[in-house]
């Protein structure tokens, strides 16, 4: 440690190089991880909000929700308590003339059961009829008010913004909280025999008893949203090649440096310094260059977050940034392991009377 | 006793057809309080010979003991312990941690080996005694050559070594410092009462030995046989 930090203070530009490359890394990572848990925060916050386990679809629909149907039939036999729900739900464009048209996700539900009971309302009240709706904060952010009256689709019918609700994204598009009726209506099934969509439940194993219809866990259901596998490989991909870019790096500039010192480490191994203390010297500057850089690029992305517009989605996961750092504590750790081998097996004559 | 001890000692580089004998049949000791000098011309083995005493590389026959102990029998680590505690070397070059100040030099040692080393009033004495005591904040790259190669001699002193190994310490000086370095050898073999043993093709050094050995492609003959002044 001792030679450790005299060595940095004392080429402050070499090393000052190599944390700003570091800052750098974990600055992209940081943000790209923001960027990746917003958009999927936008893929699944509305089904995140209702604490449920378990939903059931219909087992043809490919674990679609837009997809499944749930006909009375099929759910004669369905027991439903205070922990199940059941919603109808279908895609639908908003319009209000002289506003922006918003493509949003109708989600219709009844009263009495506990989506609509545990809505979280930011501002209204909870919907009472027909035409009246909760919608996501997204559309105040678009310049929609209370009392507000929306046409859905190309139907005529209007429906009330009533109240505001935040954190309601499926499928990056705003909710539109309504009832069953109206879910019937806007799919065009009024008079059919189906009860809705899905049936959601806080119990893991609730089961519906009919063979057309197939349990799937909430992680499930929310990994086969349109688009949500894709985006989190992706994200993943750019993280973990960015680990690995801030290995190669850490490992290449230390390198370097060692095998510049290494007539040093030498003679210090021929005046009898262990070798352990040298190999430690080199691990903990690497691991000293990593914990600066990770908390320079941990401030940069605070100040970042703290300016970024509202329409990016970013959200901090602090128990996953956590893992991010140690992830790169590790790297640093092993970038240091071949300069450390090298230094370990120096040998003292190699420098001597040369 | 001799503080060092090299019994017959041979020493081959490679194999087969490029099979090189080093050092024939060397044997050397040395005394406390004496300097004692290996004169050869370059390339006659004097580092191998240097190397091999301070257990840095073993023998192919032979045997090194230091204060009556074998080498051959210590482990790396009792090695390493050796080295850290009884030898002190002083080499051409690379002898100084660049980025270390010169007091800082001593503090790393501490750090090292925490005990034995001088005390801080014992470390000022011996830095006067090489007129350094000035340099004590400057960093090895803003030292002369004499002055780097003192600060050397005291970061060996420093650890209190029964035995201090030099490999041409004087390869960088003019002659008025050859004279300089030689005469402090010989000074602080006598006032620390250590075996002082330098290796080197410079002749100058030869009127301040103790005694002399001369090395020839790997063969050690004593050349001159004064007698250390009480
Ligand atoms: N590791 C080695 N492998 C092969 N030959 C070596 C090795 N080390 C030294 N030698 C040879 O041993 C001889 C003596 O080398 P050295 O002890 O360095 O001489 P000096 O220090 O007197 O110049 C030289 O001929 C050198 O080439
Ligand atoms: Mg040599």
């Amino acid at each position: 440690m001792y030679l450790a930090l005299k060595e940095i203070r004392h080429e402050k530009l070499r090393y000052g190089l190599i944390i700003s490359m570091i800052v750098l890394i974990a600055y992209l990572i940081f943000i790209l991880t923001g960027l990746a848990f917003g958009l999927a925060g936008e893929n699944s916050q509305a089904v995140d909000s209702w604490h449920a386990k378990s939903i059931v679809l219909n087992k043809d629909s490919n674990v679609s929700l837009t997809q499944s149907v749930i006909t009375t039939d099929q759910a004669k036999d369905a027991k439903l308590s205070s922990k199940e729900a059941v919603i109808g739900s279908t895609p639908v464009v908003a319009k209000h003339k002289g506003k922006e048209k918003v493509s949003a996700s109708f989600i219709g539900a009844k009263k009495s059961q506990f989506i609509i009971n545990d809505l979280k309302i930011s501002a209204g009240r909870k919907a009472r009829g027909n035409h009246e709706v909760v919608v996501d904060q997204k559309f105040k952010d678009d310049g929609y008010k209370l009392g507000d009256k929306v046409t859905l689709n190309s139907f005529n019918d209007q429906y009330q913004i009533v109240g505001f609700t935040k954190n309601a994204k499926l499928n990056v598009a705003p909710v539109i909280y309504g009832t069953i009726p109206s879910w019937k209506h806007l799919r065009a099934m009024e008079g059919v025999p189906v009860v809705g969509s899905a049936i959601v439940s806080k119990n893991a194993k609730y089961h519906a008893k009919d063979g057309h219809l197939k349990t799937y866990s909430i992680s499930y259901f929310i990994s086969k949203l349109p688009g949500y596998s894709a985006e989190n490989t992706t994200f993943g991909f750019m993280i973990g090649f960015l680990m690995i870019i801030s290995l190669i790096i850490i490992a290449v500039f230390l390198y370097i440096l060692t095998m510049q010192a290494l007539p040093i480490y030498a003679v210090l191994r021929a005046q009898g310094i262990p070798a352990r203390t040298l190999v430690s010297t080199i691990t903990s500057q690497s691991l000293i260059l990593m914990v600066a850089g990770l908390v320079i690029g941990a401030v940069l992305t605070a100040a970042t977050a703290s300016v970024i517009p509202i329409g990016v989605p970013m959200s901090f996961n602090l128990p996953v940034l956590t893992w991010i750092s140690i992830g790169l504590l590790i790297m640093g750790f092993i970038g240091s392991a071949i300069p450390a081998q090298k230094i370990a097996t120096v040998d003292p004559v190699k420098v001597i009377g040369g | 006793m001799s503080v060092i001890e090299l019994n017959n000692i041979n020493k081959y580089f490679g194999s087969g057809v490029s099979k090189v004998h080093v050092l024939h049949d060397i044997n050397f000791s040395a005394d406390r309080g004496e300097l004692i000098l290996v004169v050869g011309p370059s390339g006659s083995g004097k580092s191998t010979f240097l190397t091999i005493a301070g257990g840095l590389q073993t023998p192919t026959s032979g045997e090194v003991s230091v204060e009556g102990k074998s080498m051959a029998k210590l482990s790396t680590a009792q090695r390493d312990k050796l080295r850290l505690n009884q030898i002190g070397f002083v080499l051409q070059s690379y002898s100084l941690v660049p980025y270390l100040k010169v007091k800082e030099q001593f503090d790393f040692v501490n750090k090292v080996k925490r005990q034995g080393n001088l005390n801080q009033a014992e470390l000022k004495e011996l830095l006067v005694q090489l007129g350094i005591e000035n340099l004590t904040n400057k960093f090895p790259g803003e030292l002369s050559g004499g002055q780097t190669q003192r600060v050397a001699i005291a970061r060996a002193l420093f650890a209190n070594p029964d035995i201090v190994l030099a490999d041409e310490p004087t390869a960088a000086l003019d002659s008025a410092r050859v004279a300089e370095v030689g005469k402090l050898f010989k000074e602080l073999a006598k006032t620390r009462d250590k075996a002082v043993v330098v290796v080197t093709h410079d002749v100058r050094l030869m009127e301040f030995a103790d005694k002399t050995y001369q090395i020839m492609d790997g063969k050690m003959t004593q050349a001159t046989n004064k007698q250390p002044a009480k």
